[in-house]
């Protein structure tokens, strides 16, 4: 799970274009959007397509998105059960 | 007053002015199985006009075998049936503007061709049809108005309606005779990627204004109105109008709809009309959860309890993105001639807190028409067309003078560093090298003005967001249209910059983007001193931005031409004196 999440922090800075930061920096538990790492409605549709990218997960809606990607652990929890590849 | 004395027009639901009639009367959608598109979503329902490129390069007796853009063939029909119907033959010795709005342009051509260019010489006239501008220009030649000025605005989907306000505005000030105003936009496998990273189009038939709603279909077409002042042969006048910037985000409307409030409040303004007076109301309605929603709060807060029937005829068409602004103002005078509301096709459920939208009523007297348009980046425009004569405005021009106040030139892409001191690297992450110099000039020249949020924002580029829209082009055709980046697409518009710009300076006033090639700057400034003179506008912000790629310049370069500088911003800063 440990490196699923590291591996994940990593996607996630290169497909946001987070240059200016590291794996490090994001907290496993903390939210993404809103107060915490302050991602948008973009952002969400750019976790949709590295969901599909890495992992062969394709979501229907945006919608589907909201309680999968809370935090970086609830991204990995979804991701440890449903992955293709 | 401005008076409307030809209609023109080409869509899903008919070539010309009388069968689109028929198929608004009838409930005749045009959306359906995708034909002359090339994409691999082919599952996607389009509303394509029902003609192949040969068909309308013969309908226009056109030759070449050459590849023209649809963009270009579906304008100039329009344009001409515009023409004949105001019973313009000749137009020597008359002064004639064509404004066309587009955004996608050429891309139909380039995006076919575009491996093809890297290699073969024989291509090299075709990287011209990454300029928004050259298709208008085609469209004035291939209509017969090869001597009118041409100017192409392109402002997403508001575009076209933009397009007939800027040539009122023309008309009002008597810089011409004769305006051709209108869009057109053909379907591309560009946007329609585009809009499917957003994942904002419907699988089946859109249904604007219904609970349901999960989308919306892209369509392609174009329209053109006739504009004179004080013309005998009036179908209708352009009575009000206003663009406004929501200034919120790039592809999302605000909960309440500012923008469009404040567009249509100000164009009820301009004509002197109240909300009452209004008997029908064409909303933009894309089908889309969050447009429908925004657009009835903004509906409500301008109508309250006297709400006109309202409906949305992108079900009829699709989305024709930047020429729904004209398609739809030909069919409200279609309407307002022909006494009926077109109905809201597909709409069974009420959303809460939306407007319920009307299924059609014939025999319906139709005074005062408000149509809306809206584009991304906020930019929200409204016009409203009468079938009297309005009152005209008493005011002339205030003829108030002005200055520069402030100009910045960014030419090194060295100096983008400098924009850390106005944004943190949150917000400047998915900034490509354009966006951040024509943020980080036009900051500059705000700050050195004094000027905090400017009264308008006008910006003028030739070729808008090349890097980022070849970087999605080459991803669609490398990646076979998967996996495609949202982030490319909702910045690959024209106005980005301009309603980037909005955004950070919270600026809901006029926000215009043109491209008309080296003559974009002219036509911005010319806007600018426009609002100034008229006392529309205190403080004007007008940038020229413009982009060049290794990829793009040797097409030019091979083509025995200079290749463009690789970056060019430059912001002004223009105040009333």
């Amino acid at each position: 799970m440990d490196e699923l999440i590291y591996a994940l922090k990593e996607q996630i800075i290169d497909a946001l274009n987070l240059e200016e930061m590291t794996p490090d920096e994001i907290e496993n538990d903390a939210p993404l959007f809103g107060n915490g790492l302050g991602l948008d409605s973009i952002d969400a549709l750019e976790l949709i397509v590295l969901l599909e990218k890495h992992y062969g997960i394709k979501l229907a809606s945006p919608a589907e998105g909201k309680s999968i990607f809370k935090s970086v652990s609830t991204i990995a929890e979804y991701v440890e059960k449903n992955r293709k590849k | 007053m401005i008076s409307i004395t030809g209609l023109g027009i080409i869509c899903a639901i008919g070539n010309d002015a009388p069968a689109v009639l028929d198929s608004l009367r009838n409930g005749r959608s045009g959306v359906g199985a995708m034909k002359y598109l090339q994409s691999k979503h082919s599952y996607l329902p389009v509303g394509e006009v029902k003609l192949s490129n040969d068909e309308m390069k013969q309908m226009l007796g056109v030759e070449t075998a050459a590849p023209v853009s649809r963009t270009s063939l579906m304008g100039a029909i329009a344009v001409r049936q515009a023409l004949q119907q105001a019973g313009i033959g000749s137009v020597e010795g008359k002064r004639v503007a064509l404004i066309s709005g587009t955004t996608v342009g050429g891309m139909d051509v380039t995006e076919r061709y575009f491996d093809q260019m890297k290699s073969d010489d024989s291509l090299l006239d075709l990287p011209q049809n990454n300029e928004c501008g050259k298709s208008s220009r085609e469209i004035a030649a291939m209509a017969g108005l090869g001597n009118a000025e041409v100017c192409t605005i392109s402002t997403a989907c508001s575009s076209a309606l933009n397009s007939i306000i800027l040539g009122s505005e023309m008309l009002k000030r008597d810089e011409v005779d004769i305006v051709v105003a209108g869009g057109s936009e053909a379907l591309s496998m560009f946007h329609l990627n585009g809009f499917n990273t957003l994942m904002i189009l419907d699988k089946e038939r859109c249904r604007p204004f219904d609970d349901t709603r999960a989308g919306l279909n892209l369509g392609e077409g174009a329209a053109f109105v006739v504009l004179q002042k004080d013309a005998a042969n009036s179908l209708a006048y352009v009575a009000g109008y206003g663009n406004r910037c929501d200034a919120f985000h790039q592809t999302a409307s605000s909960d309440n709809g500012e923008g469009a409030f404040l567009a249509m409040s100000d164009a009820l303004s301009m004509a002197g009309l109240k909300p009452e007076d209004i008997q029908y109301v064409n909303a933009h309605g894309t089908g889309t959860p969050n447009n429908d929603l925004s657009e009835s709060q903004a509906l409500k807060r301008v109508f309250g309890d006297s709400m006109p029937e309202v409906s949305s005829t992108k079900s009829f068409t699709g989305h024709t993105t930047s020429a729904s602004g004209s398609i739809e103002t030909v069919m409200c005078v279609l309407a307002m001639q022909n006494s009926f509301t077109p109905g809201n096709l597909g709409w069974k459920n009420q959303i809460d807190g939306g407007i319920t939208p009307t299924m059609g009523t014939e025999g319906k007297a139709l005074e005062n028409i408000v149509c809306n348009s809206f584009g991304f980046g906020g930019n929200d425009s409204s016009l409203v067309i009468s079938k009297s004569a309005p009152k005209d405005e008493a005011k002339a021009d205030a003829d108030c003078s002005f200055k520069v106040a402030a100009e910045v030139l960014i030419t090194d892409a060295e100096e983008l560093k400098g924009l850390k001191e106005f944004v943190s690297p949150m917000e400047s992450r998915r900034m490509g090298k354009l966006m951040k110099a024509a943020y980080l000039s036009s900051l500059r020249a705000l700050r050195d003005a004094g000027v905090e949020t400017p009264d308008a924002i006008i910006t003028a580029t030739s070729r808008g967001m090349l890097e980022i829209s070849e970087q999605f082009l080459e991803d669609i055709i490398s990646n076979g249209e998967e996996l495609l980046k949202p982030t490319l697409f909702m910045q690959s518009t024209h106005n980005t910059l301009s309603s980037a710009i909005a955004i950070r300076t919270k600026c809901h006033g006029y926000n215009i983007t043109y491209s008309q090639g080296d003559e974009s700057m002219d036509w911005a400034m010319r806007d600018a001193e426009r609002l100034i003179r008229t006392g529309k506008a205190k403080a004007v912000l007008v940038g020229c931005f413009d982009e060049s790629t290794p990829t793009f310049s040797s097409f030019v370069e091979r083509a025995g031409k200079e290749a463009p500088a690789p970056l060019y911003a430059k912001s002004v800063v223009l105040c009333r004196c």
